[in-house]
């Protein structure tokens, strides 16, 4: 039996970070489309990471995921980003419904040296693929959104991080006693991705 | 002619006995039988035939001539035997013609059973033959065998030396980390001391915490009695305060209004005396015109009529004097009231210094309840806080749990680390158990291979040594039967045996060589089922190691559970954490452009106003200081103005008061002020002048025409209750009840 050879991509630290920060993008659109926040006709499909997924055509929800996206890559370079939280929210009442929590774990020897390190890119695909499939997933198993309902996102950074100018300190909107589910994870080598989704307690599941 | 009978030689053959299965005697004996020997004639053809045959065993001896009775003992039949040529002519031995016949005939017959014999052991020949090729083949194979065997065991060995290698190296990789284990283990000892030692010293700090909380508590305590009591007094002496600024408000608005009621009199009465003044002076000149014209008239007349007109200039001068007096003491007063007005304005301004001081005190009040609102939620924040610090044992003060938050956190991290890195360690451990366990296999299997093929060879061995013994005990035999027809063969039969019996050598050499070879492999594998029982040993304690590390990773893994429910739930550090939000630019880009659009609204309104105020500033830039001028005159003519009707109104009210006191008997105090709901309402204080007491106050409310009167707690008493319900609620009439009242005290008052 002849043996695999796999072939393993050089990464960098730049790389890592575009690859996190374009996971978050895809990620934050396929989020709004399964929950239901904006209108499904607002969203079109394109190829990504093996998938059709759906992105917003919504001009300010763009340029909001874009600036976000380009500042968690700056932050990303820097080592600075510890956890990006997607945060749904009820329009009316304000209160916190879910939170998409993302988890980032970052070679501090990468930041400081600069090392560079090798995994292959399929692989990395692979794993940002079967995420993104439990996410579309997650509506079996979610509580159905019934209101209208917001989307805001936070970051947390190292306390010396500098505020940007479209940024502000805020809290960390938690959900008391929320349901937690750990979803897959991936890994470039340098930047490790959790993710865990926590939501409100359905008061129809506690009566039950 | 007589023929004399010769000795025959003694026969070499054994077969003259005419024996049926010939065939079968090999190995087997025969029967001494008595025959008479052959003659010379078959002795010398059989030796011929003997001469003849080549290179087979038993040359058969020519037949015996010398008739010579000869005992023939039984041979076994060996094949490679070489008959005996040992044959003498013997003269001893006498035969007939008819004897010779049969001697020839028993040695043809012997001839014949003699070839068949030799065709026999030619055969037993070829298949010894045979059977030497086959065996050399064998050993050949046998040999081909050991070298593979011993190429087999080579490479076994230096897997078995590679194994061990990988083993003591696996061993080393173990022992390392079981060494790193160890030391974090006694690390993490030896911080688990640290934090209880720290514990303890925390411990010991909570305690002078709670009793310095203690002391602060009591000493909170008294401080916020000593200031309630401050505030209680400053209350009190606030009121005073404020009534008497009342008070001397009341008395300076009074002032004020006599003041400016004298200022105005005075000013009426200036103006009436300056009239008056230019009247008399007009007088004055028309006196002093006509005294001139009288003198005039009265140096040219006589001087009797000038006293009467003296007079009456005299009398007019004391009158004008007299009014210039009553002038001069109105101006007096004038400046009288001018001081009086100057200290108005003084009592204004304590009062107003005052009511600064009363607005301040108030502030200074709602500050005070404030602070103690505060104080009651520290209070309870402390409460709770020492609940926590009884509940947590790890914390020492209020500002060591968010360090020890942090420190937690910090731990929480560092633990998932270490977790990450044993994960890590017990995967490469497991691999490294897995690839020795498939080693050990391996090597297991190789073992048992090699203990089969051992074995096999054994057996192998143990066949041919059974083989050879087998073999040479035919080649004994053989060589006993060639001893027994040793004269028969030639020298040929000599080296063929003895290239057998060389080969035979040869060859019990090699199996020697191979059994000890055996037996270097065997030891071989017996140190090796030791040093894999060693490693035995040692997996058995390797997986004890593993299993425990498995605890320890459930552990761990649970305490990554109870930590990713932390992360899931959003915890963090706020020591080395911040939480950044990104401001929703939709809403914001809307606003600053409503903003931006308002302002340029805005901008384009002033530059309008600005245009247009230039405009009007370009008109009336002449004429703005003249009527500045003017404006300010009048300002401050109307301020004076202002000034004296306060004064003279503050002086008419001050007497109205009195008066009123002085004919009702009380002293009244009003007061405006505004309900909550906004409606204004009038208070007024009576204070009856027989009062005993300052408490003794009637307080009536006057709104929208209606005068009721306000319960206190001089009017709640039962007699002056009882007053109240009769003059008040049922005869409707506050100043018989005030008459009544007045009358009660003055009565009380010269009673006493």
């Amino acid at each position: 039996m002849a043996s695999r050879t796999v072939s393993k991509d050089i990464i960098t630290l730049r790389g890592s970070a575009a690859i996190v920060s374009e996971f978050f993008g895809y990620a934050a659109n396929s989020i709004l489309y399964n929950r239901g926040i904006y209108p499904e006709e607002s969203f079109s499909k394109v190829k990504k990471y093996g998938l059709t997924l759906l992105l917003t055509q919504d001009d300010g929800v763009k340029s909001f995921i874009s600036g976000l996206t380009s500042q968690l890559s700056e932050w990303l370079e820097a080592g600075k980003l510890q956890r990006v939280v997607l945060v749904i929210m009820s329009k009316a009442t304000s209160e916190v419904l879910e939170r998409w929590n993302f988890n980032i774990e970052t070679d501090a020897e990468v930041v400081e040296k600069g090392v560079i390190k090798e995994k292959s890119d399929k692989e990395i695909m692979r794993e940002i693929q079967a995420i993104m499939r439990q996410i579309a997933s997650c509506i079996t198993y979610l509580p159905c959104l019934d209101e209208a309902c917001v989307f805001d996102v936070l970051a947390y950074t190292d306390k010396d991080t500098t505020v940007p100018m479209a940024w502000v300190e805020s809290d960390a909107k938690l959900i008391n006693n929320p349901q937690m589910v750990k979803l897959h994870s991936f890994d470039t080598k340098i930047h490790k991705v959790d993710t865990i989704v926590s939501y409100k307690n359905d008061e129809w599941e506690d009566e039950e | 002619m007589i023929f004399m009978p010769k000795k025959l030689e003694p026969f070499p053959f054994l077969s003259f006995c005419k024996e049926p299965n010939a065939s079968k005697r090999q190995g087997g004996k025969r029967e001494m039988q008595f025959l008479t020997p052959p003659s010379r004639k078959r002795r010398a053809e059989a030796e011929a035939e003997a001469g003849t045959s080549a290179g087979t065993s038993g040359a058969a001896a020519s037949p015996v001539s010398d008739r010579r009775i000869v005992l023939y003992e039984q041979r076994e039949a060996v094949p490679f035997q070489v008959p005996r040529a040992s044959f003498g002519p013997s003269d001893q031995l006498m035969c007939t013609y008819h004897c010779r016949q049969m001697v020839k005939s028993e040695f043809f017959v012997a001839l014949d059973t003699a070839e068949k014999e030799n065709a026999e052991y030619k055969a037993r020949l070829a298949a010894l033959n045979e059977q030497l090729y086959k065996i050399e083949e064998e050993r050949e194979k046998y040999r081909d065998e050991a070298s593979f065997l011993q190429q087999e065991l080579a490479a076994s060995k230096a897997r078995e030396n590679s194994l061990q290698e990988r083993f003591l190296k696996e061993v080393d990789n173990s022992e390392e980390r079981y060494r790193d284990q160890l030391r974090r283990i006694s690390e993490l000892e030896f911080e688990i001391k640290k934090e209880m030692d720290s514990r303890v010293a925390a411990e010991q700090f909570t305690e002078t915490l709670k009793e310095t909380v203690r002391e602060l508590q009591t000493k909170l305590e008294s401080l916020s009695d000593s200031s309630d009591r401050e505030i209680n007094s400053l209350r009190r002496e606030l009121s005073y305060v404020q009534d008497e600024s009342k008070f001397s408000s009341s008395k300076v608005t009074a002032e004020l209004e006599r003041t400016t009621l004298r200022a105005e009199s005075a000013e009426e009465e200036a103006e009436l005396l300056n009239e008056q003044l230019i009247g008399l002076k007009e007088q004055l000149d028309e006196c002093l015109t006509q005294k001139g014209e009288i003198e005039h008239n009265h140096s040219s007349s006589n001087i009797s009529p000038s006293n009467g007109s003296s007079d009456d200039d005299k009398k007019m001068i004391k009158l004008l004097q007299e009014e210039l007096h009553n002038y001069e003491k109105e101006v007096q007063e004038a400046r009288k009231l001018k001081s009086s007005q100057l200290n108005s304005e003084l009592l204004k301004e304590k009062l107003l210094e005052e009511q600064s001081r009363r607005e301040r005190a108030e502030l200074e009040l709602s500050k005070l309840h404030e602070l103690q609102v505060k104080a009651q939620k520290l209070e309870l924040e402390l409460t709770s806080w020492k609940s926590l610090l009884n509940d947590i044992p790890d914390i020492g003060s209020y500002s060591d749990i968010p360090k020890k938050f942090a420190e937690l956190q910090k731990e929480a991290l560092e633990n998932m680390a270490k977790l990450g890195e044993i994960t890590a360690q017990l995967k490469e451990i497991k691999v490294a158990m897995e690839y020795a366990d498939l080693s050990k296999q391996r090597a297991e299997t190789e073992c048992m291979l090699a203990k089969e093929k051992v074995e096999s060879s054994s057996l192998e061995v143990k066949r041919l040594q059974l083989m050879l013994a087998s073999v040479t005990e035919e080649r004994d035999r053989l060589r006993k039967d060639s001893s027994a027809s040793n004269k028969d063969a030639g020298p040929s039969d000599d080296s063929r045996v003895e290239e057998l019996e060389a080969a035979l050598n040869d060859k019990e050499q090699m199996m020697k060589e191979m059994e000890s070879s055996l037996q270097e492999h065997r030891e071989m594998i017996a140190h090796q089922h030791a040093e894999l029982k060693l490693f035995n040993d040692r997996l058995t304690d390797e997986s004890k190691k593993v299993k425990s590390l498995e605890r320890e990773s459930d552990r761990l893994r649970h305490e990554v559970a109870l930590l990713e429910s932390k992360l899931g739930h959003g915890d963090y550090s706020s020591s080395n954490t911040k939480v950044l939000r990104m401001v929703n630019t939709l809403a914001v880009e809307n606003e600053a452009k409503q903003t931006i659009e308002a302002l340029q609204a805005e901008l384009k309104r002033t530059t309008e106003r600005l245009q247009a105020v230039e405009e009007l500033k370009g008109q009336f830039d002449a004429a703005l200081p003249e009527k500045l001028i003017q404006l300010k005159n009048q300002i401050a003519v109307l301020e004076k103005r202002e000034e004296r009707y306060k004064a003279v109104f503050a002086e008419k009210i001050s007497v109205f008061r009195k008066a009123c006191c002085s004919l009702f008997g009380y002293k009244i105090v009003m007061d405006d002020q505004k309900r909550p709901n906004g409606i204004p309402v009038t208070r007024f204080t009576l204070q009856s002048i027989y009062a005993q007491s300052d408490d003794e106050k009637l307080e009536f409310e006057y709104e929208s025409g209606s005068m009721n009167i306000v319960m206190n707690d001089y009017t709640s008493q039962t007699d002056i209750a009882h007053q109240i319900e009769i003059f008040i609620r049922k005869m409707n009439s506050i100043p018989a009840f005030t008459a009544n009242l007045t009358v009660e005290c003055f009565n009380r008052r010269t009673l006493c």
